[in-house]
C-alpha cells in the first residue's frame, strides 16, 4: 500500500496536465453510442447508453464491478460477437457509419478500433513478429516497411530502446510491463483511429503502471483513447473525460476535472468519495 | 512414541505406501520383461563353446558335437512313461538340449539327450561352426578344401596345429571369395534384373492397356516392341553374367568329418561364415557379436525366417508407422478443429465425441475386417476398374498393401489424436485469440497463425499416442497387406519409388510368423525373443522422435502462464 501511495505521488509531480478547461461541446466526436442496449441471454446488461466520444482524447469509464464498463468497451471493436448468447440492439457510429451494419467488416473494424486486454496477451513468437503480426495480416510482406513500422511502433510504446537489441527473442521472456507495453505497440503498429483499453495496468507493479499511464498521456496525439479502469486515482490522472458507469447505465459523463471536483450526480459522489463500490 | 492405526491411516501413509508399492510393481514388470527379452534375444547371437561328447543311451554310445541350449528336470514318472530306465528312488533327472546341427546328415538340429548319459565332455579347440543358406549350422572338422574337385589342402587330425591352421585359412580365403561373388550375384539378381522385370511388367500394361482402348496406333506397339526386344538382350547380357558368377561360386567345397566319423563334402558356395567358437578370444568373440548383430538389423531373412535378419521386417514397420502418422494427423487434427472451434456445441457435438471416444474402444480386428471390405475390397477394387484395368485380373490395389494398412491404422488411432487436439485447443487462453482478433484477424488467421501452432505440442502428444498403438498392431495388419516374407522393400529405384501398392514385412507379424508358424521352432525362439525385443527398440525409438519433436515445440509456445 505504502509504495503504491508513494507512486501516485511520483505521477501527478511527473505528469503535465492541461490546464485549460475542457468542454465536451468543443470537441470533434470519433464514436456515438445511440441507445446501445445489450443483453446477454435474458439478462439485459446495458439499459441504453447514449454518449460521445471525443477525438484525440483520453475517456476514462469508472464505476463498480459489474456495471458494464468493459462490456461497453468491448461493444466498440464488436469482441462481444465471440460470446453466443449476446444481443444488441442500438447503434455505435465511428466516423458516422454504424459499426453495427450488416455490410461491415468486422475484420476491418477491428483494425480502425483496437484493444488492448487487462492481462498482457503477448502471442508466443518473437517480439518483432508480435508487432508486425497485424501488418502481416494485412497483406503487408515487405520487409523495409515491417521494419519500419515496428520501430516506430516500438518507439511509440516507448519500448524500442529496451528491447532492439533481442528483437528477434521469444517475447515471452519480457516482464509483465514490458509485455503489455509490447501488445500496446502491437496494437499501434496497424494505426488504428481508436485504442481501446481495458484495465490495461490492473496486473502490473507500480512502476509498469506509471509507464503504461505516460504512455497513455502520449499516445492521445495520435489515438483517441477510450480506457476502463478500477482505479479513480488513474482516471483522474490519465483522462479528458471520465464517463460514471453504475448496474448498466451511464450516470454521469463530463470532463474529468468538473467530474472529479463537481459531481452532478449524487451517485457520482458517493462513488468518488468512498461511500460504495 | 506409539501411533494408533486410524492416526496411521489419517497421516495418509498407507496410501502413499499404496501408490509407491503399484508404481514399484509398474517398473519392475516392465524392467523385468524387457530384461528378459533383451537377454534371451540379444545372448543368440553370442557364439556359444561347441561341446565334444559320449553319449551312451540304450547300450549304445555315440561322439556327438553340438552346442548346449538348456538344460532341464524331468520328473521320472515321464521318464519311466517314455520307456526310460531310472532307478527307483529318483525323483528327476537332468535332461539337456542340444544344438548338433547338420541337419542334412543327420535327422534332427535340436536333440534332447540325458545328462547322465553323457560323458567325457571336452571342447575342442579345432571344432568348426559354420552357418550356411540352408540347412542350418554345420558343426565337424575340417578335412579339406577342394577346387573343381581336386584337393588343394588337406589335414587330418583333431589337435590345434599349424598344418590344420593352414587348411583353415585357405578355408577363409575360399569365403570370402564366395561372398564376393555372391554379392555380385545378388546385384545382378535383385537390382539390374529386377529392375528389367519391373519395366516389362510396366511395358506389357502399357500394351494390354492400348489393347483395351482398342488403339490401332501401330507407332506405339512398334515402340513397346523395340524397348523389349532391348531389354530382352540387357537380359540375356545379364543372364551370362549371372551363369558365369554362378560356375565361379560352385568351383569350391570342402569336407568335413561330422560327429558319426564320416566324412562329407559341402559346397562352399552355400557357406555364410565359418568359425572356431572354442579357439575364438573374447574379442573375436565380440566382433563375430557385432557382426551376427548387424546381420540380424540388415539382412534379409532365411530359411522360413529363423536365420539371417529382419531388415525388410523393420523397414516395413517404420515404413508404415510414418505413412499412419503423416494420414492420422491432418484428418485428427482437422476434426479436432471443427469440433472445438466451429461446430456449435451441443447435443450433435456431445453425440460425435461419445463416438470417437467409443471408436478408440473397438477391438482393432474389427478395424482389420472394415479395412479389408471396404478399402480393399471396395475402394482398392473400384481404383483397379478405374485406373488399373489393364493388370486385371490381377490386382493393383484391390489387395492389401502398405496403403491400405496405413489408412486401417490411420482410422484405429485417429480417435486418439482428435481428443488430444481438442484437450489442447481447449487448453489455448481466451485472451491470446483475442489479442489476435483484435488486430484485425480473422478467426481462421487467428486459427492458422495463433492458435494452431499453440496447440502443436497437444497434436504431438496424440502422434505419440497414436504411433505407440499403431506400431504394436498386428490384427488388423493380417487382414490388410502384412505377409510372412516380401519380395522387395515398398521403397526401391524403380519409379515411382514409392510402392503404395505393395505388400510388406511386418516386426509385429514377423514375431508370430518365426513364433508361431517356424517348422523349426528350436531354432526360432531365440529370434522371436531377438525380434520383440527389437520391436519395442523401434517403437521406443518412433516415439523419441515424436517426444523430442514435441519438446521441441513446447519450449517455442510455452503457454502463458500468468
Amino acid at each position: 500500500m505504502t509504495s503504491e501511495a508513494k507512486t501516485h505521488a511520483i505521477d501527478i509531480s511527473s505528469m503535465q496536465r492541461d490546464d485549460r478547461q475542457l468542454n465536451l461541446a468543443d470537441e470533434e466526436i470519433t464514436l456515438q453510442v445511440k441507445d446501445l442496449r445489450l443483453s446477454y441471454g435474458d439478462k439485459e446488461a446495458l439499459h441504453g447508453i447514449n454518449m460521445d466520444i471525443p477525438k484525440n482524447r483520453v475517456t476514462a469509464f469508472i464505476g463498480p464491478s459489474g456495471c458494464g464498463k468493459s462490456t461497453l468497451l468491448r461493444c466498440f471493436n464488436r469482441m462481444n460477437d465471440l460470446v453466443d448468447s449476446c444481443n444488441i440492439t442500438g447503434q455505435i457510429l465511428l466516423d458516422d457509419n454504424n459499426i453495427y451494419d450488416r455490410t461491415v467488416n468486422v475484420a476491418d473494424l477491428r483494425r480502425r478500433v483496437g484493444m488492448v486486454f487487462q492481462k498482457p496477451n503477448p502471442f508466443p513468437k518473437s517480439i518483432y513478429e508480435n508487432v508486425a503480426y497485424g501488418l502481416r495480416i494485412q497483406g503487408i510482406n515487405k520487409k523495409r516497411v515491417i521494419d519500419e513500422t515496428v520501430e516506430w511502433a516500438l518507439r511509440s510504446a516507448a519500448l524500442w530502446d529496451e528491447v532492439k537489441d533481442r528483437l528477434h527473442e521469444s517475447a515471452l521472456g519480457m516482464s509483465g510491463g514490458q509485455q503489455q507495453r509490447l501488445v500496446i505497440a502491437r496494437t499501434v503498429a496497424v494505426k488504428p483511429e481508436v485504442l481501446l483499453l481495458d484495465e490495461p495496468a490492473s496486473a502490473l507493479d507500480p512502476i509498469s503502471t506509471l509507464k503504461i499511464e505516460e504512455l497513455i498521456h502520449e499516445l492521445k496525439d495520435d489515438f483517441t483513447i477510450v480506457i476502463v479502469t478500477h482505479n479513480m486515482q488513474q482516471a483522474a490522472r490519465v483522462s479528458d473525460y471520465t464517463a460514471f458507469m453504475y448496474m448498466g447505465d451511464l450516470i454521469e459523463f463530463g470532463a474529468t476535472d468538473a467530474l472529479f471536483t463537481n459531481p452532478e450526480k449524487k451517485q457520482t459522489e458517493d462513488y468518488i468519495t468512498g461511500r460504495y463500490g | 512414541m506409539r501411533y494408533s492405526v486410524s492416526e496411521w491411516t489419517k497421516s495418509g501413509s498407507p496410501w502413499v505406501w499404496l501408490n509407491a508399492g503399484a508404481v514399484a510393481i509398474c517398473v519392475i514388470m516392465v524392467v523385468g520383461l524387457l530384461g528378459l527379452i533383451a537377454m534371451r534375444g540379444l545372448a543368440h547371437f553370442w557364439p556359444a563353446d561347441v561341446m565334444q561328447a559320449t553319449y551312451t543311451h540304450d547300450g549304445q554310445s555315440r561322439r556327438i558335437l553340438g552346442e548346449m541350449v538348456q538344460q532341464e528336470m524331468v520328473p521320472a514318472e515321464q521318464l519311466r512313461g517314455a520307456g526310460i530306465d531310472v532307478p527307483a528312488g529318483v525323483e528327476a533327472l537332468r535332461r539337456d538340449l542340444l544344438k548338433v546341427g547338420n541337419r542334412d546328415f543327420g535327422s534332427a538340429d535340436f536333440v534332447w539327450a540325458m545328462d547322465q548319459g553323457i560323458s567325457d565332455k571336452t571342447h575342442p579347440e579345432m571344432i568348426m561352426a559354420a552357418e550356411r543358406l540352408e540347412w542350418g549350422n554345420f558343426y565337424g572338422y575340417l578335412r579339406e578344401v577342394r577346387q573343381d574337385g581336386e584337393a588343394v589342402a588337406r589335414h587330418e587330425g583333431h589337435a590345434k596345429s599349424a598344418e590344420y591352421m593352414a587348411v583353415w585359412d585357405e578355408f577363409q580365403r575360399r569365403i570370402d571369395r564366395v561372398l564376393d561373388i555372391r554379392e555380385q550375384i545378388l546385384d545382378i539378381e535383385k537390382h539390374k534384373i529386377g529392375s528389367i522385370n519391373y519395366e516389362l511388367e510396366r511395358l506389357r500394361l502399357k500394351e494390354r492397356s492400348l489393347e483395351l482402348k482398342q488403339s490401332t496406333d501401330a507407332d506405339a506397339y512398334a515402340e513397346i516392341e523395340a524397348r523389349r526386344a532391348e531389354l530382352n538382350t540387357d537380359y540375356e547380357v545379364l543372364q551370362q553374367d549371372l551363369i558365369d558368377l554362378y560356375t565361379q561360386i560352385n568351383r569350391d567345397s570342402f569336407t568335413a568329418e561330422i560327429a558319426d566319423g564320416r566324412e562329407v563334402e559341402i559346397h562352399i558356395a552355400k557357406v555364410v561364415r565359418a568359425f572356431l567358437p572354442n579357439n575364438m578370444g573374447t574379442g573375436d568373440k565380440l566382433m563375430h557379436y557385432a557382426a551376427k548383430l548387424w546381420e540380424f538389423l540388415s539382412d534379409e531373412p532365411r530359411e522360413a525366417n529363423t536365420e539371417g535378419g529382419i531388415f525388410p521386417a523393420i523397414f516395413g514397420t517404420v515404413m508404415m508407422v510414418i505413412l499412419m502418422s503423416v494420414l492420422v494427423t491432418p484428418f485428427g487434427v482437422i476434426a479436432a478443429v471443427y469440433l472445438r472451434e466451429y461446430a456449435k456445441q451441443g447435443f450433435i457435438t456431445r453425440l460425435i465425441r461419445i463416438a470417437v471416444n467409443n471408436l478408440a474402444g473397438v477391438p482393432s480386428i474389427v478395424y482389420g475386417v472394415f479395412g479389408l471390405g471396404f478399402f480393399v475390397y471396395f475402394l482398392g477394387g473400384s481404383i483397379d476398374d478405374l485406373f488399373f484395368p489393364e493388370a486385371k485380373p490381377a490386382p493393383t490395389f484391390g489387395t492389401g498393401g502398405l496403403m491400405w494398412a496405413s489408412i486401417t491404422l490411420a482410422l484405429l488411432t485417429v480417435p486418439v489424436v482428435i481428443v488430444a487436439t481438442e484437450e489442447g485447443l481447449a487448453r489455448i487462453p481466451r485472451s491470446v485469440r483475442e489479442g489476435s482478433l483484435a488486430l484485425g484477424a480473422t478467426k481462421f488467421e487467428t486459427l492458422m497463425k495463433v492458435v494452431l501452432p499453440m496447440a502443436s505440442p497437444a497434436m504431438m502428444t496424440g502422434v505419440i499416442l497414436a504411433i505407440a498403438r499403431a506400431a504394436g498392431e498386428v490384427a488388423p495388419l493380417m487382414l490388410v497387406g502384412v505377409v510372412k516374407l516380401a519380395p522387395s522393400l515398398p521403397l526401391d529405384g524403380n519409379y515411382p519409388f514409392l510402392h503404395l501398392d505393395q505388400k510388406f514385412m511386418h516386426l509385429g507379424f514377423h514375431i508370430y510368423d518365426v513364433g508361431f508358424q517356424s517348422p523349426n521352432v528350436e531354432a526360432a525362439r531365440p529370434l522371436v525373443y531377438a525380434t520383440a525385443f527389437l520391436l519395442v527398440v523401434v517403437i521406443a525409438l518412433l516415439n523419441f522422435s515424436a517426444i523430442a519433436i514435441r519438446n521441441h515445440l513446447r519450449e517455442k509456445y510455452k503457454a502463458l502462464e500468468m
